[in-house]
């Protein structure tokens, strides 16, 4: 069987494009408005989501049978909070800077819905491994519409990639400017729509 | 076993498990985050006298290295007098001064002061005239992203360059903010004193304006020193 037919890739690929958290199922579109003015912040933030998502799924798939119906919600919760918990602190460990500037978004992983909306409707039942698969796949869905949406944020924006100067000072002699609007919130929330259009007029049934 | 029962020992395993997991974790990694504060404090006495740009990207040991060469710290009694010792006493504040060619180029004033959901934690530094501000930054808050949240910005702090808190006849005024940006109609004797504010963060504004009041008050005897050009010696390290 080929590596793409398996049940683990297709775990892992469908949510990257088809069902993308962002695009298709407008899931967790708080954060991205809020931590793509600038490549370097949504990049770590679609891998804290990415380690949140995968690992509350592992978990929560282990514990599926044994989990008591009446405080499973509770119990995802504590997961995923915890988790989130630990990231956290690994951020301002090691990438102090960059965990200043995602502020309290990276704590606001767990009200995320995309990370309880996969533990209850796909971690419960499935096996740990697909699940795991499901939480990367979810992750990079999330992680990859992020940082398409800082990419053209933080060039059009700053005209810097990753904080590097690209546009170079001669088109700016010549009268280019950076357009201010897309550091605002409010730009992110149109390239999303334009994404979305983007992938529906790209998927749509011939 | 009943199923009530059943849920309560699942949770409380639950909960032992994860609070186990944090303690580890909170503290495995304590001594790596009190490192990065401590740089990051570092970082910000150096924004606030202009050494450091926001944009620039140094490795820890780079601004520890500069900060160790240009800035002192001290203590000093209430009354404006230099402490001669290490321990300092309940009411001693604390002083940095930025030293450039021998000669104490600005004095750098912590910053402690409430803001509207939590402290808000900054340097204030004036230049050796005690009178101009030199800089400002913060280093932590708890203020609302994106509304109070934008002191942290560089756009606002630089407004604090250049700013007067002494008025022309040499009477403390503090810089204030404004309530959004200041408006053209603007009385020109007042401009020095203040600083443009972040339209949907009056509050945030309004602690931040008396919190640096009360530093420039509490700090006012070192400010009359330096303004009567007083000598300090710079004890070499």
């Amino acid at each position: 069987m080929k590596l793409t037919k398996t049940k683990h890739f297709r775990a892992f690929s469908v949510p990257l494009l088809q069902e993308n958290p962002i695009s298709r199922q407008m899931l967790g579109i708080c954060s991205a408005l809020a931590v793509t003015v600038q490549l370097k912040t949504a990049i770590v933030m679609g891998l804290s989501l990415t380690f949140v998502l995968s690992f509350s799924n592992l978990t929560i798939s282990l514990m599926r049978h044994i989990i008591p119906r009446n405080i499973r919600m509770i119990v995802e919760l504590s997961v995923i909070a915890s988790l989130v918990i630990i990231a956290d602190e690994v951020l301002r460990a090691f990438v102090y800077d960059i965990s200043k500037q995602l502020s309290v978004f990276v704590g606001l992983i767990i009200t995320n819905c995309i990370v309880m909306g996969r533990a209850e409707t796909y971690a419960l039942g499935n096996p740990p491994g697909l699940s795991f698969m499901d939480g990367l796949g979810n992750g990079a869905g999330y992680g990859s519409v992020l940082i398409s949406v800082a990419f053209i944020r933080e060039l059009l924006g700053s005209g810097k990639l990753l904080g590097y100067q690209v546009i170079p000072s001669r088109i700016y002699d010549w009268g280019y400017q950076d357009m201010g609007f897309m550091l605002l919130a409010p730009a992110a929330f149109i390239i999303i729509g334009l994404l979305v259009w983007l992938q529906n007029w790209l998927t749509r049934d011939r | 076993m009943s199923s009530t029962v059943k849920s309560f020992l699942f949770a409380l395993v639950t909960a032992v498990v994860c609070s186990f997991l944090l303690t580890a974790a909170s503290a495995g990694l304590k001594g790596f985050q009190l490192e990065n504060i401590e740089v990051d404090k570092k970082k910000n006495i150096l924004k606030a006298v202009g050494l450091l740009e926001s944009a620039d990207r140094l490795a820890k040991e780079a601004i520890q290295d500069i900060y160790s060469n240009k800035i002192r710290g001290l203590w000093v009694t209430p009354e404006g007098e230099i402490l001669d010792t290490d321990t300092p006493a309940e009411t001693s504040l604390p002083v940095y001064l930025y030293v450039r060619d021998g000669n104490v180029a600005a004095y750098i004033l912590p910053v402690n002061t409430r803001g509207l959901w939590g402290k808000i934690f900054g340097y204030l530094a004036l230049e050796s005239d005690g009178s101009t501000v030199s800089g400002f930054t913060v280093y932590k808050h708890s203020e609302t992203p994106g509304l109070g949240g934008e002191i942290e910005k560089r756009w606002f702090q630089s407004n604090f360059k250049g700013k007067k808190i002494l008025d022309r006849s040499g009477n403390l005024v503090s810089i204030s903010i404004a309530k959004g940006s200041i408006p053209a109609s603007f009385p020109e004797e007042q401009l020095p004193h203040y600083v443009d504010g972040i339209s949907g963060a009056t509050l945030t504004g309004r602690f931040l304006t008396a919190g640096l009041k009360r530093v420039l008050l509490d700090y006012e005897p070192i400010s009359i020193k330096f303004r009567s050009r007083m000598t300090i010696e710079i004890k070499e390290e």
